[in-house]
């Protein structure tokens, strides 16, 4: 017998605190609020950017790490509205604490429609890094983390930040390298709001961890940069 | 306003609520000014203070407001109680069961909206069923039982329990009954642990709740029944209810099911080992916290209430399906 009694890892926490947690945990009005706007997503991408996907075939099973070059707001959309089934509810976007969720109404948002997971800069403890990677794996989630850690203001990729291989080391737990093409000519960081054009995601093949940390972060980055290649 | 205060009962009863809440927020004011209590204490006496002011008129304005509006209440309550429930004991990861267990909720106080006491009744052993069956689709029986178990105790305490106030609403003369249990279930925790304090003694069931004792328990039955059977006496003269007797079960009753719902809470809290339900309260926990006293209430009194009386006799049934 698998089951047993096992609360909410968020229960006891105030209704704010909650939105802001790393522990939160979905009820039925938030998976269907993030159903609801998932398939909202598919529309726009359809209608305004043609969004096309290719590599679908390389995705595990939950739980993994969804990686892409980051260029643009879109990019987590783009990855969210891209996963299907079980990974599309387990998907979580890791996200800039202070642009998501600094006022209550936008934690609502990105808490129950993006279903986003905040990530403060410079202020991310070992205890945040555990409590991620436990989730990770027990509730087998799937992540959706842009490793350069913030917008590219070029659209060219930057440097890898060390935390993608932290959070998965000893897990055994895949990276599946992303390419999103588009995404920062739609809507770039000095744009206030997208303007249409055509979309491209092309998903590689899953990556194990292997070697240390610094190799690891430069094998992830490489396979990114082979699939923008791959054009 | 005046159909809603048509009964003497009801303007007793929100009277009193106002001015125990006055008076309460005077000697909690007393209390800070002259430094008598301990600041974390002021802070913990003027949060709940703050609760009931913002509890009060979201328990007490449907009731005044009509039938529709006690229904809906009495679900959004239900929903409410059923979502801690099912966060504390995990049973909302199993999210075809707890789907399955909003519908038996929805459906059995849609059945209260219509006045349709056949379907209400039948939900009970149909809801059962239903959960029976929910999860066998996805072919996963490790732990059948279990979830089961807990999806049909949910659906029976939060659903099937609770429908029963909503369901009180279809008798016009419903208001100062429902306001008399939301109001005596309060009265009886303020009893139980005012008597436990000044009486003392042995403790009551100190593995399932270390604070209570047995003077208090005693003493909320002894306060409890008498004012429920004083007001219960002008609420049901006339009726076999208003027979001294019948008086005394009922004031008893509230009492005893109040209490008992209140230690079901916490055998449910002790054995997954957490202090509170939830924290949306400030000062009292969880919406399970304050409300838990009703679940047995409100249809142990029902069923006496409707088996001496009756509820809703005479009224038009199945207002929404027809052919009544």
């Amino acid at each position: 017998m698998d089951w047993k009694l096992r609360p909410a890892r968020d229960l006891g926490l105030a209704p704010g605190d909650r939105l802001r947690s790393l522990a939160r945990e979905r009820g039925l009005f938030g998976v269907a609020a993030n159903a609801a706007w998932r398939w909202l997503l598919r529309l726009y991408f359809r209608v305004f950017h043609r969004l096309e996907v290719t590599g679908r075939e390389n995705l595990p099973a939950a739980p993994f790490v969804l990686i892409a070059n980051h260029g643009s707001h879109l990019d987590a959309l783009v990855l969210a509205a891209s996963l299907r089934g079980e990974a599309g509810r387990a998907a979580h976007a890791l996200a800039a604490g202070e642009v998501f969720f600094g006022s209550g109404a936008g934690a609502a948002f990105a808490a129950y429609a993006i279903n986003a997971m905040p990530i403060w800069r410079g202020k991310t403890q070992r205890g945040d890094i555990r409590m991620l990677r436990e989730r990770l794996v027990e509730d087998r989630l799937v992540y959706i983390l842009f490793p350069e850690g913030t917008r590219s203001r070029s659209g060219e990729m930057g440097e890898f930040q060390p935390g993608l291989a932290a959070l998965v080391a000893g897990t055994g737990v895949a990276v599946v390298p992303c390419w999103i093409e588009g995404a920062h000519a739609a809507w770039p960081p000095q744009r206030r709001w997208p303007r249409p054009g055509k979309l491209r995601l092309r998903i590689g093949a899953p990556l194990s961890m292997e070697g240390d940390r610094a190799a690891f972060t430069a094998a992830c980055r490489a396979a990114v940069a082979a699939l923008a290649a791959a054009r | 306003m005046s159909v809603a205060f048509a009964h003497p009962v009801t303007v007793w009863i929100v009277s009193a609520t106002v001015a125990v809440v006055a008076g309460a927020a005077a000697a909690i004011g007393w209390l800070s000014a002259t430094g008598r209590v301990r600041p974390d204490l002021r802070r913990e006496l003027w949060l709940r203070l703050g609760s009931w002011c913002v509890l009060l008129p979201l328990m007490l304005g449907p009731v005044l407001a009509g039938r529709e509006w006690t229904i809906a209440a009495v679900t959004v309550l239900a929903l409410a109680c059923y979502r801690e429930y099912a966060r504390a004991t995990g049973l909302f990861r199993d999210r075809v069961l707890s789907a399955a267990v909003v519908v038996a909720i929805l459906a059995m106080n849609f059945a209260a909206l219509d006045n349709w006491y056949g379907f209400f009744v039948a939900l009970w052993p149909l809801s059962v069923c239903l959960l029976a069956v929910a999860s066998i689709p996805l072919d996963r029986p490790q732990g059948y039982i279990q979830r089961v178990g807990l999806a049909v105790f949910g659906t029976m305490l939060f659903g099937a329990g609770l429908a029963h106030l909503g369901y009180m609403a279809n008798d016009p003369g419903y208001r100062p009954l429902v306001l008399l249990l939301l109001t005596a279930v309060a009265l009886n925790d303020v009893a139980a642990f005012t008597c436990g304090k000044l009486i003392g003694g042995p403790k009551l069931l100190p593995a399932t709740s270390p604070n209570k004792t047995i003077s208090g328990s005693l003493g909320a039955v002894v306060v409890t029944a008498s004012v429920v059977a004083l007001i219960g006496a002008a609420l049901f003269a006339g009726t076999p209810m208003g027979q001294w007797h019948w008086l005394v079960v009922f004031g008893v009753l509230v009492s005893v099911a109040g209490q008992l719902g209140d230690l079901m809470l916490s055998s449910i809290k002790r054995d997954i080992g957490i202090k509170d339900m939830g924290a949306v309260l400030p000062g009292h926990g969880g919406i399970l916290d304050r409300f838990n006293s009703l679940l047995l209430v409100a249809p142990a009194v029902f069923h006496l209430v409707h088996y001496l009386v009756g509820i809703g006799e005479g009224q038009p049934v199945r207002l929404i399906t027809g052919g009544g």
